[in-house]
């Protein structure tokens, strides 16, 4: 098993997103998170390569990623008023794809910020 | 703290005020520690605007507040003289009696004081990408937040649209969640709505909505095993460096999945009319 160094990694744990932190990884988990604070380190090492969950689950019982996406369009194109809703951990990227999903689907549209 | 040309001297060179209804521990660390009465945030800051423009202000109108006549000149006094203020504000304010009229008084409050000097406002985020979200559905529908599509274009009216008025209104009928876990940190009446309606969870662990969700889809963490862009809370994008390989697809591809089946489908504004459009 190799070990990587990553040079200036960004942590997206808080709004801060501090990106001079150096990892340390492995093919499995990160060992080190050099100048991360008590959350970033935390956020780093407790997240693993591991297939640690089910691809997919619907109503509880595992399935597989193809079935779920199906059944989620499905759900989402059927409701009258669906609502697209979070887009905090995750990237910029996925947050305009969940736009225009949103305005795909006549659906609302709403992030953390309005808490 | 960092030492800059304007301010060589570090946190010397640098005033911290907090407010807030009870002394945390932050109570500490700041130079200057207003105990405001909780629900009373709208009315000092209103005081506060009319202060600055030199305004009468009774003595028992600042009372109210819980704060004094004169604690309020001192501070407008260190603002008025700061070479750039910043206005940081969090759910303590949007959250309370008052919630977003609240917020508004500090915008319209920040705005005022450039008559005097430089000043801004910007709000505390808890959770890594929230700057992101907002930037991005402004970028694309020319709103940060609490949007609707459901006339075929953008309207933006929070505490309509907004997802806890939703929610505890019942207004929706199927909720599609992603990076969040609303099972973990929202009113109960708003959670038992989320239970009865078809609800999509995308998370890189099994969380609390996931429990009461339909279909849950588990996806690579964004940063640690997922790569892309990520806004810091004063608005500069950075490059996220992801370490690992995982197992599952990132957020980006199993959205565009969805959209892209979702897409397949007969258009629902022809073939499904909505209620607006059977009320014209």
């Amino acid at each position: 098993m190799e070990l990587k160094v990553i040079e200036n990694a960004t942590c997206t744990f808080c709004g801060c997103v501090c990106d001079d932190i150096e990892l340390h990884a492995d093919d499995v988990r990160i060992h080190q998170a050099k100048r991360a604070c008590v959350l970033g380190k935390a956020w780093f090492l407790n997240h693993t390569a591991e297939h640690k969950y089910p691809d997919a689950l619907i109503d509880g019982q595992p399935a597989t990623l193809e079935e779920a996406i199906q059944v989620a369009a499905d759900h989402l194109y059927q409701a009258d008023m669906p609502l697209v809703y979070g887009m905090s951990n995750t990237t910029c990227e996925a947050q305009r794809e969940c736009v225009e999903m949103a305005d795909l689907l006549g659906a609302l549209l709403d992030s953390h910020t309005s808490l | 703290m960092q030492k800059s040309k304007f301010l060589p001297r570090g946190r010397k060179d640098r005033t911290v005020v907090l407010v807030d209804i009870r002394e945390t521990k932050s109570a500490k660390a700041a130079d200057l520690f207003l105990q405001v009465r909780p629900g009373k945030d709208f009315e000092m800051l209103t005081i506060l605007r009319a202060m600055i423009k030199g305004e009468h202000v009774t003595d028992d109108q600042v009372a109210e507040t819980g704060l004094t006549t004169d604690v309020l000149q001192d501070l407008i006094e260190r603002m008025k003289k700061a070479k750039f203020g910043v206005m940081f504000f969090g759910m303590g304010l949007s959250m309370t009696r008052g919630k977003h009229m609240n917020a508004a008084a500090l915008l319209t409050l920040a705005a005022e004081m450039n008559a005097f000097t430089k000043f801004v406002a910007m709000p505390m985020r808890g959770h890594g990408n929230v700057t992101g979200a907002d930037v991005i559905m402004r970028w694309q529908t020319g709103y940060p937040f609490g949007i609707s599509f459901n006339r075929g274009y953008p309207r933006y009216n929070p505490g309509e649209f907004s997802t806890v008025d939703i929610l505890v209104r019942g207004d929706t009928d199927c909720a599609f969640i992603i990076g969040a876990d609303p099972g973990a940190t929202m009113p109960r009446p708003a959670i038992e709505h989320l239970a009865k309606v078809p609800t999509i969870v995308l998370d890189p662990h099994v969380t609390h909505t996931s429990r009461l969700s339909r279909v849950h889809i588990t996806t690579a963490p964004a940063g640690i095993a997922a790569p892309g862009t990520g806004y810091r809370m004063d608005e500069v994008p950075m490059p996220l460096r992801p370490a690992l390989n995982s197992p599952y697809p990132s957020d980006e591809e199993v959205i565009r999945r969805i959209k892209e089946a979702i897409a397949e489908k007969p258009d629902w504004m022809t073939d499904q009319p909505q209620m607006i459009f059977s009320q014209v």
